[in-house]
This record gives C-alpha cells, structure tokens and sequence, in this order.
C-alpha cells in the first residue's frame, strides 16, 4: 500500500435526466467505483461508447463534482473545490488537444499561464520551466515565440503535453487523445509517454478504445459498461484470459479485425 | 474491367511565384466491385486526389492527367461538360464532418427527398411527390435505419455522428453509383461507431457490387474492409497491391514504418518498450523536399533518393522506391 498514488473510493455521478417532468429521473453514469494507482503505473478504462469513461476522467480532474465517495491523492483527501491543490498534480489531454490551443498566445505565453495560475514562481524562474519543458517534449527553446499555428499536427500535440506536465504533475489523463492521431504521430507520442513516464514518475489513466496501445502502455486495466466495472486487473491478464463476455467481444472484435490478415 | 485507370495525375498549386505540385505523378486503378483503401498520413493529397477524381476543385488548382479511362471509356477525349457529366452520373462521395455536410434548418426527410433521382419518378406531381417520400424511406432501409419515421421528422442535430453518416451514405445510394468515395468517413467518431459504418460500406459493396475507395490516414483501421490498398505520401505515390500484400509485405520503407508502427492487440513486442517510428513529420507544400520526398525521414535514403524514384511493378503490387524492400523477404 506504500506506493499508492492515487486512491479512489467510492466514487459514483449520476446525472438528472433533464427529459422528464420535475427531474425525477436519474441517470447514473457512474456507479460506485474504486481503485488505485502507484506511481509508473497506467491505468487504462475500456468500455463502449456511454459507458461513463469521460465521467470518471471528469470526476478526477475535478471538472465536475462526484455524487458519493473521494479520491485520495497520496494519502490526503482532495477537497471536491480545491481546483488549485488538483489542477497540479492531476492534469488531462483531450482528444482534439492540438486545436484547443488559444491561437492569439506564443507557446511561452501559453507556458506561463498555468505557472502563474498556480505557483509562485518569479519570472526567471517561469522561464527557466518553459525551457526546460519545451525540451523534455523534443521542442526547441527557441519555439517559445512561436505561436500555435506554425506548428505542426504533431508539434501541437506536443505542446498540450507540455502544458499539462509543466506543473510537474503526478497523475495524467488521457482521453482518448491519440485516437485520431496519424500512426506515426502517435507511436512517437506514445514513446515520448513512455519516456516522461520513466523520468518522472508519472501515472496515467489511458482512455482508448485502441486495444493494441491499451496492451502496449498499460499495467492494469478496467472495463466499464454502462457505468459499472465489469473487470479490473492486470492488463495481461484480462486480455489473455477474459472473464466477462462483454470483455471477450470487445477483444474478439478487434483480434478478428488485425487476424483476419 | 477496369472502372478507373488513372496514370499520372498531377495536381498544382497556382500561386503568385511558381506553382506547387500537391500531388505528383499518382496512379491509380480500380476493378469493378473492389474496395480499395486510400491510405497515407493527414497531408498526403488523398482527399486532393478525390477531389480531383470527380472534378470539384476550384480554379487555384491545375490538374494535369496523362490518362484517364472510366469502365473503358477514354475521359480525356471528352469535353469537360462531358466528362463532368459521366462522373457525376457514376460516382458519389462522403465526407468526414456528416454533420457539416447536412443543412441544419432542413429535416432529414426533406433533404433526403431532395436528392431522390427525379428519373425514376413518374407520373402527375402529386403521385411524384408520394413516390418521393416512399424512395426517401427506401433510401433510409438500404442503410439500416430502422426507425425510418422518426428519423426523417429528425434534424441533423438531433441525431448522432453515425447517424448522420448513414443519411449522407443514403443521399450518395439515391442516384445509385458506381463508385462511392469515402474520404475519412468515420475519422470523427468513436472507434465503436466507425465499425458500424463500415459494416454498412462492405454489405453495400456485397450486395449492390457498388465500388469504393475508402480513405484514411490509418492504415490499420481500413485492412479489414479493404481487397486492395494504394498508399500515398506527401503527394507522391508510393505503394499499390492486395491488402495482404500492403500489411504484410510491404516493398516500400513508409509502408513498413506504418504497419510498424502500431502496437497491435495480439503482437509480441515488450510491453512499454519503444515503438518504431520515422522521426519528424510530413513536410508542409511550402517546404517539400527534391526528389524522394519521404528523403529525410527514410531509414533506407540514400544519394540517389534526391531523384525522384519510377514506379516498379512486381506483377500487381507496384512500388515507387529506389531501394524497395523486395529482396528482405525470403
Ligand atoms: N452532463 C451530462 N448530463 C447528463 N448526462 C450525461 C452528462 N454527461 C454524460 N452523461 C451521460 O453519462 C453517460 C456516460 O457518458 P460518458 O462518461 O461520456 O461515456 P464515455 O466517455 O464512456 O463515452 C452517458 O449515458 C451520458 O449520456
Ligand atoms: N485549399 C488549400 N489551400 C492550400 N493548401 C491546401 C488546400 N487544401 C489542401 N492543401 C494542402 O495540400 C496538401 C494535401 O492536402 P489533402 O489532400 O487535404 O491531404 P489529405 O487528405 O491526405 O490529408 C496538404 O499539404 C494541404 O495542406
Ligand atoms: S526512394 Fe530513397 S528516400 Fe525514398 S523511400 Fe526509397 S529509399 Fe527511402
Ligand atoms: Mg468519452
Ligand atoms: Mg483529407
């Protein structure tokens, strides 16, 4: 239990069904859940569209609050509306990430606005981040007065990364960002995770549909199905050996499609 | 036969200075009742190629073409009216964005009876305007939309990215192709919904022998849907054959790279070990390098690669490399 990063207890949302009369209805779109993750250690969460994956990536962002439960950031309970004690240690990349960057700021200016946001560091010190963090996600110093669109597809990639861990945070969520990334794009993203994760230490919570990547980059795994868990454990060991048929359809789909060659 | 036999198409930027060739010398051939995927990362000139296919580009652009023969026919001896006509008769396309193709004041119902055939109308008006909306539910049952009555009530906002994508494939069916294009048809949508959409494409290749080509920039996404793939690369062709031989025989050092590439769910590769990856990125048309324009980020680049390499062909699968991978398998 010494190494547990992040703690997870309880944790459920359900959301008022806004179609019926006086909201009697609810929808739950989570129930409760917990789980844990060490430091070094990927996450992934599988499940069909609706399954409730992008609500629990939003319940521990803190993007929205949780109906039960809590969630522990080594040891210490993370008060629902403290968004500056979470916002640094728990960051998120979306998918589209690389045009959700504001175009009117240069890459430092960019940089800079969570470090003034949530450190008091001055402004040498910010500066010296930036340089430093432009350079852990393979861009040059001089980027810095670049602006977003004179970069590439997956340059911007790079730079969203770079704003999620300049606040050298502990656990990183990623929904579904390297879906629609092109394949060599992505497999250089996917080692520069790889690389960060070594480095620092990092956590990630991998949300993907893409069962290939989930093997490849993650330790454990967690299968949701219309908000509930259906299997949680090692990553080989679910894939190898699936206990719920829904698992093994969602394996047998993709296994067919690539076996089939 | 063949339905499409394209040689040498190449299309040009104009611009102020000296133009810029966007895609350069690509071939492309078709067979009757083929699916053939169009693959090669964002930026390669595929919807630019497809554009150029069913003439809709504007006048920046300048297309030249050595040959272009459709089911036989010799296109380039016809006037461009002529020409325009016999492709917009035979082929359809889809695009990425359904939701941005469909007009968000119209029902769907009412856009699908627009684009209903008035040749297979006929009659007085109001028995047209009867047959309209029975042909615009048919339309809606072909691409397995089972609550036809709800769903032509709808507005294009009201119903999912799926779904909007099967009302656009059923307005392309209305005027029954030849050929439908597909440029990235699922790339905006989740992985769960891109299945159903190309179970649709392949019962609609099965039943109706209607051909397709079928873009995207993920080459593992479309091998299962695909009999043959053509592969392009910043503009330039690169690779041709069967789908086997493309996943896995590839001749050319991209295609390698990108079946490479992607960690799959059954292959033995460490877990968190390193992916093979070409360094860098597609170059931009403002800086496209001389010769082999996969030259800087080819493992296998040589001096000779600043000359533009000639298509080789080993029976039918074609590849454009100086230093193909033919002889690494034995
Ligand atoms: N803001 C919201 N209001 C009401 N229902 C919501 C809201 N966000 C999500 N839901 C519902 O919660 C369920 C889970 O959604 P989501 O977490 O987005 O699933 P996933 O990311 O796995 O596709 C869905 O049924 C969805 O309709
Ligand atoms: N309207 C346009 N004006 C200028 N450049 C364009 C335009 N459309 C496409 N391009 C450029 O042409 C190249 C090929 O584009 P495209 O055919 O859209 O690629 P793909 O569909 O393979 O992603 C790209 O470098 C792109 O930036
Ligand atoms: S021609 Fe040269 S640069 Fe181009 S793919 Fe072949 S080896 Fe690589
Ligand atoms: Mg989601
Ligand atoms: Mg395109």
């Amino acid at each position: 239990m010494s190494n547990v990063l992040l703690q997870v207890v309880n944790l459920s949302k359900s959301y008022k069904d806004k179609n019926y009369w006086l909201n009697r209805r609810c929808i739950n779109a989570l129930e409760p859940l917990s789980f844990n993750i060490e430091a070094h250690k990927t996450l992934a969460i599988v499940g069909e569209t609706g399954s409730g994956k992008s609500t629990l990536a939003k319940l521990l962002v803190g993007a929205e609050l949780p109906s039960t439960g809590h969630i522990r950031l080594n040891g210490q309970t993370l008060e629902p509306g403290n968004f500056k004690q979470r916002c640094q240690h728990i960051r998120m990349i979306f998918q589209d990430s690389g045009t959700t960057l504001n175009p009117s700021l240069t890459i430092e200016q960019l940089l800079d606005e969570p470090l003034q946001l949530n450190t008091d560091l001055d402004e040498l010190e910010r500066y010296q981040l930036i340089r430093e963090t432009l350079q852990k996600v393979g861009l040059l110093a001089e980027h810095m007065n670049f602006y977003p669109h004179m970069f590439s597809g997956g340059q911007k990639q790079r730079i969203s990364l770079a704003r999620a861990i300049i606040l050298q945070p502990q656990v990183i969520i990623l929904d579904e960002a390297l879906a629609s990334l092109d394949p060599s794009l992505r497999s250089q993203m996917i080692n520069l995770l790889l690389d960060l994760q070594q480095q620092m230490g990092l956590a990630f919570i991998l949300i993907s549909h893409n069962l290939g990547i989930v093997r490849h980059f993650s330790d454990e795994m967690m299968v949701l199905y219309k908000g509930k868990v259906l299997e949680l454990g090692k990553t080989t060991d679910i894939l190898q050996n699936p206990q719920h048929k829904h698992t093994k359809k969602l394996i047998m789909s993709q296994r067919f499609q690539l076996l089939n060659r | 036969m063949n339905l499409i036999d394209i040689r040498n198409l190449s299309i040009e930027l104009k611009t102020a200075t000296k133009p810029i060739l966007a895609v350069d010398h690509v071939n492309l051939k078709m067979r009757e009742g083929e699916v053939r995927g169009l693959v090669g990362e964002s930026g390669s000139g595929k919807s630019l190629l497809a554009q150029a296919i069913i003439g809709v580009l504007d006048e920046k652009w300048q297309v030249h073409v050595d040959r272009f023969h459709w089911r036989g026919q010799d296109l380039m001896r016809l006037s461009p009216e002529e020409r325009k006509a016999v492709i917009t008769k035979d082929v359809a396309m889809i695009f990425q964005e359904p939701m941005a193709c469909l007009d968000p004041t119209a029902t769907i119902g009412e856009q699908l009876e627009e684009a209903v055939d008035v040749a297979q109308l006929s009659g007085f008006f109001w028995q047209k305007r009867q047959q309209r909306k029975l042909a615009a539910m048919n339309l809606l049952h072909k691409v397995g939309i089972k609550k036809h009555q709800a769903c032509v009530k709808s507005f294009p906002h009201q119903l999912t990215d799926a779904l909007c994508q099967r009302v656009m494939i059923a307005m392309a069916l209305a005027r029954r192709p030849i050929l439908l294009i597909a440029d990235e048809p699922t790339a905006a949508m989740e992985s769960t919904n891109q299945g159903q959409i190309f179970r649709l494409l392949a019962s609609l290749n099965q039943l109706k022998n209607m051909s397709i080509l079928l873009i995207s920039h993920d080459l593992e996404n479309v091998t299962h849907w695909t009999n043959t793939i053509t592969v392009m690369y910043s503009g330039q062709f690169v690779e041709a054959g069967t789908t086997e031989q493309i996943f896995n025989q590839p001749y050319h050092p991209y295609t390698r790279a990108l079946v490479d590439s992607s960690p799959k769910a059954s292959s033995m590769i460490p877990n968190k070990s390193r992916l093979m990856t070409l360094p860098g990125s597609i170059p931009i048309l403002q800086h496209l390098p001389i010769g082999c324009r996969l030259g800087p980020r080819c493992p296998r680049a040589q001096q000779k690669c600043v000359h533009a390499p000639k298509i080789k062909s080993y029976h039918d699968h074609q590849v454009s490399c100086h230093f193909p991978l033919k002889d690494s398998y034995s």
